[in-house]
């Protein structure tokens, strides 16, 4: 059973608390996925905020026979597409109300959406990070690719690289632990400025 | 925070925790903010990385959804549903099933065949059959019958030629006599 299948079974048992693990691994992917559908960035994130609803309302009939990632990333695109039928039958977005938009505008999620200025950071944050792993020694490196770029379980990258998996964790750990150096600069000279 | 921890944290990105470890994630998770945020740019930087996020900063949703959710009844599995599982036969069990039914089906078919299949003893009853005279010996020579009526004898070789077809495409009397029209 891997950390999703228990996790969910947790979740299916009564610990509320697991699905916030889950939020927090997967939020950004999904988020990701809606934006596809839905442009706009808050209504990008109540759509989202509505699929994980929806995913917990389902989980207890949630058998399993999917990874839990599928089963979460088709309830999104549902909920998107639903959220685009109903908005065709909606009000345009401009008649919100001056207190609305006091609301959706102090959103501070709405800060990391993507504006010229936020587009040119995250170029600079994935130039930092891919440089973090430029500078990695060369063992630390090959793990962080495998895992990030190729997919590869511990298991695999222990096979590839012939070592023990406990290797490989720690190795990735470290390869983390540099990159997020890196993460930690560029986000703090973002909230310097 | 300890390393132990901090790697704690990135094997989670990575899915790769058992149970035990999720018990000291969870507790971590809830006891310490800094863990959080740790967590979160862990993840914020694997997300970007395979171009799952085109942000400077991690989102967090957990804020607002644990407010959405507080709402929301906790799930109890009860107890009638997981007995039900403990003895549910899984689906793929009787896709194999099935699977099986009709693999031996074919295989009883097959043995049969072959007992129908000429000995290379022969048979009492055969031994004395070709001893017999018959009046079908034009056959053996010319794989054709022969008698007077013209318009009889083609109708016997047709159902000679139809016999063997269906005997040839049902593969269970492969020792059927092969006729043909052609010359020999």
């Amino acid at each position: 059973m891997n950390a999703d299948q228990e996790l969910v079974r947790r979740v299916q048992a009564g610990d509320k608390k697991a699905f916030d693990l889950l939020i927090m691994k997967y939020q950004q992917r999904i988020i990701h996925v809606i934006t596809g559908f839905v442009h706009d960035p808050v209504e990008a994130m109540d759509v989202a905020q509505e699929a994980f609803i929806k995913a917990y309302r389902a989980l207890p009939g949630f058998r399993g026979d999917s990874a839990f990632y599928t089963w979460l990333y088709r309830i999104a695109i549902n909920t998107s597409k639903n959220y685009l039928t109903a908005a065709s039958r909606r009000p345009p977005v401009t008649d919100v109300d001056a207190m609305d938009a006091t609301i959706y505008y102090d959103a501070p999620e709405l800060k990391e959406f993507e504006t010229p200025e936020s587009s040119l950071m995250s170029d600079e944050l994935q130039q930092a990070i891919h440089e973090a792993i430029q500078d990695l020694p060369e063992d630390t490196a090959t793990a962080i690719k495998l895992r990030e770029f190729e997919g590869l379980s511990y298991e695999e990258i222990a096979q590839v690289m012939d070592c023990p998996i406990g290797t490989v964790r720690s190795r990735i750990f470290r390869a983390r632990e540099a990159i997020d150096k890196q993460v930690k600069a560029v986000m703090g000279g973002e909230e310097q400025q | 925070m300890t390393a132990k921890r901090q790697e704690l944290l990135s094997a989670f990105v990575d899915g790769e925790l058992n149970a035990q470890e999720l018990d000291e994630l969870l507790a971590l998770m809830n006891s310490d903010h800094n863990a959080r945020n740790d967590y979160l740019r862990y993840q914020h930087a694997s997300d970007t990385l395979r171009g799952y996020s085109r942000h400077n900063q991690p989102i967090d949703l957990t804020a607002r959804l644990s407010l959405a959710l507080a709402n929301e009844p906790v799930h109890q599995q009860s107890g009638a549903l997981k007995k039900a599982r403990i003895f549910a036969v899984p689906d793929w069990f009787w896709k194999q099933t099935a699977g099986l039914a009709a693999a031996a089906s074919i295989g009883a078919l097959a043995v049969v065949g072959v007992i129908n299949q000429p000995q290379s003893s022969v048979t009492p009853q055969l031994a004395q059959a070709e001893q017999m005279p018959t009046q079908t010996t034009s056959i053996a020579a010319t794989n054709r019958w022969t008698v007077g009526e013209e318009e009889v004898e083609d109708r016997l070789n047709n159902y000679l030629v139809d016999h063997n077809e269906y005997a040839g495409a049902s593969g269970l009397f492969s020792y059927a006599r092969v006729v043909s029209y052609g010359e020999e």
